[in-house]
């Protein structure tokens, strides 16, 4: 027993190399951390009122109810006494365009829309940017993770699962090329644009445009069947993975009218693994969505109903809704202000508690609900024996804005700068006018 | 509200009835028959009939009316026995005969100046100098449309901009081109659309408001001038048709009170040419003491059949479709006058069958034909000329079949100007029956039946043919052994068409065509004629009636057939059936307002925001205010409503001090970079649905700014949000007034595409001169004023009053501390600049809303006195907003300067307790601090503390009840209480959800009976719905 702490200690252990601007990444783990009674909300449903979780090489290596078992300090090179304080797996930033847009207004800084109709084989992982401003802001907060998803066209491009402790894209890859995200057709069309925008109307070419979706898969899946050496193409390439079941068809996809069709499409085509995203109306379709094993990533929670008889909060109870029918799901921060904004995605998570889910599944809504959709729960998603040690300590209720204070965050248990530009930009001011 | 005059020169004398002067080729027409029209029910007008009849009219005038009497000498005499006459009717909302405005080239960047040559407006939409007879042409197609319809006679202009010119009243005769001009210059016609104008001026509908006004103010100043001026037709125009009648085109409800208030404030009492919703604020309609002109153009039902398509339709749309029908009815019953128009109708020939449904729904026969005769005729002070059959007026007048107003019923004939036009023909034989057809000796059976005017026919005979068994074999006799013979009906179409008393028939039989022609005799009992035979052949052929047409049986089937297509009437007549009425008409409307009740609100955990604190506490609320905080043992009151809020905790009400919700058409008039003369207040819409879900989040008061795409912009209007008013009943009473100011980004244009890239300023040094020039100009303009009115009485008859300028009154009151300003604003230097400019110009800057810099400057706010209203945690959108910092609230917070949270946004309104309490997280804000942020400090801000803001005895009882810590995620709002009146309740919320769906399973079911009818339908989609963000941008003046 080297060093031993029962009060909080922020930089025990470790060191930052903090430079003015970016946040370097931490120091690799060797030594183990015993994080010792803190409440623990596993990501599972499940939660430890006295927890003791044990970190080592990047990995948790043991959670325990500290109350129910031994612990022997010793056997640990530094112990973290977190008593009164929540736990948390790192949550989930999941359909995010973090690192891949700096500043909305500036077009330079934009990297999420690459021209064109079908782009499966554009890949949003070499764009993404390690060192945004944006990303130390929002980890603050304990999101830690990030699906970076290309948005536009019909067929957008690929996704990749990053964290955010990195120097460089091949540093941040948790998984590559995951999934392949699809805008299905709109039914109604709306005329106007987004501030003033006129009557929708049925789309004339909805049939159409499907139709030419439909031709796109089929000319894939005959591509995938055969060998092709010698005769590449890229596009029908990178769709191979969604036949054998590599990836996943994330399908942005509203009105209830266009969620049977993707049912329909995904049926036709024996796709393993596809995720409705948005799904405004996916709540009234939940037993077809669960036969043919359709996850939802829910709509932004903090939206307006869309029409003004829906019950006002329609979008805040969404994730109840698809919670209590059994529909897997996960919660997400795809609206206006999405990036800068990501770092509220725990407070969304807050309302859908006011609406309605209990609190574990509140925390499981932006941890390992999303894991699974993004298929790397088995390494990451909650505090399980075995997982990267990617987790976080709060002060108060990280969920509610109210008490939420992040004090510790790992990203494969090395312990990370929680500090940003902002709070630095703050302090120099309070400096500057002598306020404590 | 006055009354304008009635022209009371109207010049009839120069209505010649013959062209004079125009050359005759050929001899002098010198026919002066009369016609009469005999055995008529006459409807004199609304009130007067008379049975049997006598109608005598003598070179377009009526010259008899009344009880049989001689005949003149001279005289065509129709027998209408049985037939109705009417006066026809006329129609003041029309474009006919006129040119449509032509509208300027396009272009990519914006229009900023007139292109219209001449000395005219400043501005496109101001074009009073229009007159529509000068581009008046007859346009016989339309024209027959509307006799078609029972009108006579059109008022016409040219429905294109606010100031829109005049009107020409028009009779409808054919070929009459000189003859059909009543009035030259019937009326004055405005709306708030700017119409074809290209020019970025106005671009919303507040711009098109203070437009209107501003023009006023221009032709007083120009006519009243003795100083030399330049020549501005419009401006002559727009004073000298103000003694005409005027008329106002308006969109909606809230429209009429808009142009009722200019109208005011003008001394004009408008009409207003109405779009059929004013059922839905009958009262406020009936206080503007304006006539109406109607129209009756009532929505299609939807077609909601899939019930997922059905959701597309709003329950305003259903309800609006339900009760247009009702609209005129209502108008009758408040006794407000109005006309009635076939404007909006996609076909004139739905006309009378809408007309039609009005009298179902319970508008009076009488009224319906006043709406169309009188009434219109007496607004244009044209009733000593038309609008009756009155002897001496103009013999415009329809002859029906029956009563007008009764489905069936036809239009025969429209005699305008004593100018006879069919419309259907009035003596058409009925040539329906049985007839035994001889052509060539062969007898057959001819059936002619459907309609009187378009019968068909079918002709029967017997066919001998062999007989087959089911197995295809040839029945034999077993006598003869010869194949057995059986009869067979057969039948073929004929095609049948009547020309007054001739017929033509024709019909294939046995692979050839037969053809015959000749004529209907003895009432269609005896046809006869010749005929050609397939092989070419002439023949004699006759027809002989065997029976009668079964009137009795047909009755039956007349009576299903009206049944079918009925079913829309059978379904709306039941009024009982129909829905109650909502306020606002849409979903969550009230039944009937909520009122003031006392409220005793028990054991709640009341946070005072005031010295007292946070207590576990009674709160009491009396007469709209709160009245005792503290524990209460007795109520006196026994109407008090109790709640028990055990566990619960009581907030003052959250006020928005940056909002856009509840505008109608614009948030911006970003066409120029000062607009200082726009006002939001003009454009309250106090049925957007955002009002009722920002009460779900304890909104009670917001400030509903104009947005930020110019450095000067409008003037904000401070609401509480008492859903269910009107525009005007929202607003706080004797609030100060603001401005919106802006800063940045925005107002340079710099993210609005490459051709906003012509508008001064483009860069941040341009906008500090726009402020100078602003202020400069609005103190020299107070001087000019001071001169003058420092003059004597005698002095000021001698010199002319400077112009009045609205744009620089407003800025004025910035200057004199009677405006104040909140300015959108992100970066220091900008910051730091304005409060250079307001100090050099000694007024205070009241409020910098957004500020996210203000971190930096906060030592330099403090100085001179500027609150701050800024988002939580915003930044990264654009390049200014790059340095915001979320513990920006909080610095300013602790550099002692007044500070709150705003939301600029629909969504996160309803969600400001989550924003003021991410000062606690961001900058360590104490609870009471953030929940202040959104409740006494904006009411600091926008000065209305004394009243509003706090939990304190005598303030408005503007107050929240939450399930939790208002500054926790978790708390709900359970009730959000406005003046002592209950405006948001949870369980009442639940309630509303399911009544909803009742009630549009009602009207779903309705429409659905009526698409089975035979209704025509419209498409279920999804309606418009505005949300504005400050740097909303659009062309909003149409």
């Amino acid at each position: 027993m080297k060093n031993v702490q029962y009060i909080l200690i922020i930089l025990l252990g470790f060191s930052f190399s903090n430079f003015q601007g970016q946040e370097a990444p931490g120091a690799k783990q060797g030594k183990s951390v015993l994080l010792l009674n803190g409440t623990a909300h596993l990501g599972t449903g499940e939660m430890i009122n006295r927890s003791a979780i044990v970190l080592e090489n990047g990995k948790i290596i043991n959670v325990m109810n500290a109350l129910t078992n031994t612990i022997n300090n010793s056997d640990y090179d530094t112990v973290i006494d977190i008593k009164d304080k929540h736990v948390y797996p790192g949550f989930i930033a999941i359909n995010s365009t973090l690192g891949l847009m700096e500043i909305g207004a500036i077009r330079a800084t934009e990297d999420f829309d690459e021209i064109g109709t079908y782009n499966p084989n554009v890949r949003s992982i070499i764009a993404y940017n390690t060192d945004s401003k944006i990303t130390p802001t929002i980890r603050t907060n304990g999101v830690l993770l990030a699906q970076v998803t290309p948005r536009g066209g019909v067929v957008s491009g690929s996704s990749s699962v990053v964290h955010f402790d990195a120097w460089n894209w091949e540093d941040a890859l948790v998984k590559e090329d995951i999934g392949i995200h699809l805008n299905w057709p709109r039914f109604m069309k709306s005329s106007g644009w987004w501030s003033t925008p006129g009557d929708s109307k049925k789309s004339k070419n909805y049939m159409e445009k499907t139709k030419d979706i439909n031709m796109f898969f089929d000319e894939s899946l005959a591509y995938s069947k055969a060998s092709n050496e010698g005769d590449r193409d890229l596009k029908l390439e990178a769709m191979k993975g969604l036949f054998s079941g590599d990836k996943t068809l994330f399908v942005n996809v509203s009105y209830v009218k266009e969620i049977n069709d993707v049912i329909n499409f995904k049926r036709k085509y024996n796709l393993k693994k596809v995720v409705i995203v948005g799904g405004y109306d996916s709540w009234m379709v939940t037993d077809r969505l669960k036969e043919n094993n359709i996850s939802v990533v829910v709509q932004h929670v903090h939206s307006l109903p869309n029409q003004p008889e829906d019950d006002i909060d329609l979008p805040y109870k969404l994730p109840k809704l698809l919670n209590d029918a059994g529909v897997p799901y996960c919660l997400q921060y795809f609206a206006r202000m999405e990036q800068m904004g990501t770092r509220n995605l725990p407070f969304v998570a807050g309302t859908a508690i006011a609406h309605g889910l209990t609190y574990e599944e509140g925390v499981a809504s932006i941890t390992l609900n999303a894991a699974k959709i993004l298929g790397i729960d088995n390494v990451l998603g909650s505090i399980e024996v075995g997982k990267k040690a990617t987790l976080f300590v709060s002060d108060g209720d990280a969920l509610d804005m109210k008490t939420s204070n992040v004090v510790i965050a790992f990203i494969d248990g090395r312990m990370i700068n929680l500090d940003n530009h902002q709070s630095r930009n703050y302090n120099k001011y309070k400096t500057k006018y002598g306020l404590e | 509200m006055k009354n304008y005059l009635f022209l009371s020169f109207i010049f009839f004398s120069i209505i010649g009835f013959s062209q004079e002067d125009f050359p005759i080729n050929g001899v002098r027409d010198k026919n002066h028959n009369s016609h009469a029209f005999i055995n008529a029910t006459l409807h004199i007008d609304a009130d007067a009939v008379i049975n049997d009849g006598y109608l005598f009219v003598k070179e377009g005038r009526i010259t008899y009316v009344g009880p049989k009497t001689k005949l003149p000498k001279s005289c065509v005499v129709h027998d209408v026995n049985g037939k109705h006459i009417y006066p026809s009717f006329i129609d003041l909302y029309s474009s006919y005969g006129i040119e449509k405005a032509e509208a300027s080239p396009r272009n990519d960047y914006p229009q900023y100046n007139s292109l219209k040559k001449g000395a005219y407006s400043w501005n496109q939409a101001i074009k009073p100098e229009v007159n529509g007879i000068d581009t008046f042409k007859d346009n016989e197609k339309l024209a027959k449309e509307y006799r078609n319809n029972g009108f006579g006679t059109v008022l016409s202009h040219q429905q294109d901009g606010i100031a829109r010119g005049t009107s020409v009243l028009a009779n409808l005769a054919s070929n009459s081109q000189h003859e059909n001009i009543i009035l030259e210059k019937g009326a004055a016609h405005y709306s708030f659309k700017k119409g074809v104008s290209r020019q970025a001026y106005p671009s919303s509908l507040m711009g098109c408001i203070a437009l209107l006004k501003q023009t006023f103010l221009d032709a007083e100043w120009y006519q009243n001038t003795l100083e030399e001026k330049q020549k501005n037709l419009s401006l002559e125009a727009f004073t000298a048709t103000q003694t005409l009648p005027q008329i106002f085109e308006v969109r909606n409800k809230y429209s009429v009170l808009r142009a009722d208030k200019i109208g005011d404030a003008f001394n004009v009492q408008y009409i207003f040419k109405g779009s059929g919703d004013e059922y839905q604020m009958v009262a406020d309609m009936k206080a503007t003491n304006g006539k109406f002109i109607v129209p009756l153009n009532f929505p299609k039902p939807y077609d909601v059949e899939d019930p997922y398509d059905a959701r597309h339709v709003s329950l305003e749309e259903m309800k609006h479709w339900e009760l247009a029908p009702s609209n005129p009815k209502f108008l009758e019953q408040n006794q407000i006058v109005f006309a009635l128009t076939t404007d909006g109708l996609k076909k004139k020939s739905s006309f009378l069958m809408n007309l039609r449904k009005a009298v179902k729904m319970g508008l009076s026969k009488k009224q319906a034909l006043k709406s169309l005769t009188q009434i219109p005729a007496e607004m244009m002070g044209v009733y000593k000329e038309l609008g009756s059959l009155t002897i001496g007026k103009q013999a415009n007048f329809l002859i029906t079949s029956g009563d007008i107003f009764e489905k069936g019923e036809s239009i025969h004939q429209n005699w305008i100007r004593g100018k006879k036009h069919e419309v259907s023909a009035m003596d058409l034989v009925d040539i329906r029956g049985v007839y035994n057809l001889n052509v060539n000796q062969n007898i057959r059976t001819l059936v002619v039946s459907g309609s009187k005017a378009k019968p068909s026919g079918k002709l029967t005979y017997d066919m001998i043919t062999d007989s087959i068994s089911a197995k295809g074999d040839l029945v034999l006799d077993s006598l003869t052994g010869k194949p057995y013979k059986v009869i067979r009906k057969k039948s073929v179409k004929v095609v049948t068409s009547l020309n007054d008393h001739t017929i033509a028939i024709s019909y294939q039989l046995n692979g050839g065509v037969y053809r015959l022609s000749g004529n209907v005799n003895f009432d269609s009992g005896v046809w006869d004629g010749r005929g050609q035979m397939p092989n070419g052949e002439w023949i004699e052929w006759t027809a002989i009636r065997s029976e009668r047409h079964k009137k009795k049986k047909n009755l039956d089937k007349a009576l299903e057939f009206a049944k079918s297509i009925d079913k829309e009437f059978q379904a709306i007549t039941d009024s009982v059936n129909l829905g109650k009425f909502n306020y606002p008409m849409m979903a969550y409307g009230w039944d009937s307002l909520p009122t003031q009740k006392s409220i005793l609100i028990k054991n709640a955990t009341v946070w005072t925001l005031e010295e007292q604190g946070t207590l576990e506490t009674d709160l009491l609320i009396r007469e709209g205010k709160i009245a005792h905080i503290g524990k209460i043992a007795d109520i006196v009151d026994v109407n008090t409503l109790v709640i028990d809020a055990k566990g619960k905790h009581v907030s003052p009400g959250i006020i928005d001090e940056h909002s856009h919700i509840a505008i109608e058409r614009g948030v911006n008039e970003g066409s120029s970079a000062v607009t200082a003369e726009v006002r939001i207040g003009d454009v309250v819409k106090p049925n957007d649905i955002n009002i009722y879900r920002q009460l779900s989040g304890g909104v009670t008061a917001s400030q509903l700014l104009h947005g930020s795409a110019n450095p000067i912009g409008g003037q904000a209007a401070l609401i509480k949000l008492r859903w269910g008013n009107s525009p005007e009943q929202m607003k706080v009473e004797n609030a100060p007034g603001f401005i919106k100011f802006a800063l940045g980004e925005n107002v340079k244009q710099s993210n609005w595409g490459s051709y906003n890239t012509i508008r001064f300023p483009q860069t941040r040094m341009g906008v500090e001169q726009v402020f100078y020039d602003a202020f400069i100009n609005a103190q020299e303009y107070e001087k000019k004023w001071s001169v003058y009115n420092a003059l004597a009485k005698k002095k000021k008859q001698e010199v002319s009053a400077p112009r009045r300028d609205l744009q620089t009154e407003a800025i004025l009151e910035i200057l004199n501390a009677q405006r104040f300003v909140t300015c959108h604003s992100y970066v220091q230097s900008e910051i730091n600049m304005l409060m250079h400019v307001a100090d050099s110009m000694k007024f205070r800057l009241n409020t910098f809303t957004h500020i996210l810099e203000g971190y930096k400057v906060a030592d330099k706010m403090k100085a001179h006195g500027a609150g701050g209203s800024t988002f939580s945690d915003w930044w990264a959108y654009k390049f200014e907003v790059n340095d915001a910092i979320p513990h920006n609230a909080s610095l300013l917070n602790q550099m002692g300067i007044v500070t709150a949270i705003n939301s600029d946004d629909a969504e996160m309104g309803r969600r400001l307790n989550q924003e003021a309490a991410k000062g606690i997280k961001y900058g360590g804000m104490t609870e009471e601090e953030a929940l202040k942020m959104v409740t006494l400090n904006p009411a600091i801000l926008l000065h209305v503390d004394e009243r509003m803001g706090s939990i304190k005895i005598g303030k408005d009882a503007d107050i929240v009840i939450w399930s939790d810590n208002p500054l926790s995620v978790y708390a709900k709002v359970e009730q959000t209480i406005i003046d002592g009146i209950v405006y948001y309740d949870w369980k009442r919320d639940l309630k509303m959800r399911k009544e909803i769906q009742q009630e549009r399973l009602r009207i779903i079911t309705k429409m659905i009976e009526e698409k089975n009818g035979g209704a025509e339908t419209q498409k279920a989609v999804k309606k418009k719905s505005t949300v504005h963000v400050c740097g909303t941008l659009s062309d909003d003046g149409n």
